[in-house]
């Protein structure tokens, strides 16, 4: 099963599509899951569910914008998409009885 | 963006660095920032290599096997002065040193072969037997350097392990075989010589696995 961090990278890429590269996942990551993400974490994340076959990867275009440097363009596979999905349904499932799921105020112990 | 941090991402692979530095430039990271970034994730790749089993046997194999090969090459040196007193013949010092040339590089090219993104550590971990066994020696009728008759062959096999990374199993198979030979026939049947022949022997496996794989893959 994928791990948190690798689920927020992978929806955050497919949230991008087609323009899901590194500094533009990185930023959707902070923005909407409102955590940090440095840099390191991105790129071991990427390249570890990269070897998984659930990401693919390749270099797109160099902008004057990066300085001349080419992006590293990311993309979920449809084995991806079967693990997130996975990972989303175990969540739900899991959190089906949770307080701060149902909304119901949460028992006194 | 600092000139620190553009240094650093020699450590990255090229496409890691174009990458990260055009990430660097987009976000206006600098200084500091920029070179942390970079860092951070230099340590985080070296971490990850190392939760796979092979730097692990690998530094192992390397340590392990510059320890034997130490032996090895101090017994060829002190045999090669016997020939040249005539008391040990050329066929018996010949096997001898074939035979190290041939553990040394199978241990290295097992070694460079698993090593993969992490051979300096296995490089290191090589080095530090060498420096002991050379600083500590004190057969004065023999050169320091006596016992580092292996290095060469076994830097040669690394470096080819690290390219190649497997042998054909037939070249690997016949290796093996030749190997074991000429233990036979030259006798030195000790505890530590059939330890230097695993390499040998799990290139063969290594090789034979491989080729299997692929034939999975081809059918």
């Amino acid at each position: 099963m994928l791990g948190e961090f690798e689920y927020v990278l992978m929806t955050a890429a497919a949230g991008l599509g087609e323009s899901a590269y590194g500094a533009a996942i990185r930023e959707e990551i902070e923005k909407v899951a409102g955590r940090s993400c440095s840099i390191g974490a991105l790129y071991t994340t990427i390249e570890r569910l990269e070897k998984k076959g659930l990401l693919k990867t390749w270099m797109g275009e160099a902008t004057a914008q990066r300085g001349g440097r080419a992006k590293r363009m990311v993309r979920v596979t449809p084995k991806g998409m079967h693990a997130a999905k996975e990972f989303y349904e175990a969540m739900m499932r899991v959190s089906r009885n949770a307080s701060w799921a149902t909304g119901k105020p949460e028992r006194a112990s | 963006m600092s000139s620190l941090a553009e240094m650093a991402t020699t450590f990255l692979a090229p496409r890691d660095r174009d990458a990260v530095l055009g990430d660097l430039a987009e976000t206006g990271a600098s200084g500091w920032s920029a070179l942390r970034s970079v860092m951070g994730l230099v340590v985080r790749q070296q971490m990850e290599f190392w939760r796979a089993w092979q730097p692990w046997v690998a530094s192992s194999a390397a340590f392990a096997g510059s320890l034997l090969l130490l032996g090895v090459s101090f017994g060829l040196s002190v045999d090669s002065r016997h020939l040249l007193r005539g008391e040990r013949g050329y066929g018996s010092v010949l096997c001898e040193a074939l035979l190290m040339l041939s553990w040394a590089w199978t241990s290295g090219f097992a070694v460079g072969s698993l090593s993969g993104k992490t051979p300096w550590v296995s490089g290191m971990l090589c080095a530090i037997p060498c420096l002991s066994c050379v600083l500590r020696f004190q057969d004065t009728s023999l050169s320091r350097l006596c016992v580092l008759l292996f290095l060469l062959p076994g830097v040669v096999g690394a470096v080819q392990g690290v390219r190649r990374a497997r042998l054909s199993h037939r070249t690997a198979l016949t290796l093996a075989i030749a190997m074991t030979a000429l233990m036979l026939v030259w006798g030195g049947m000790y505890m530590r010589n059939w330890f230097l022949f695993l390499p040998a022997w799990w290139l063969v496996a290594h090789a034979e696995r491989s080729e299997l794989s692929n034939e999975k893959l081809g059918a």
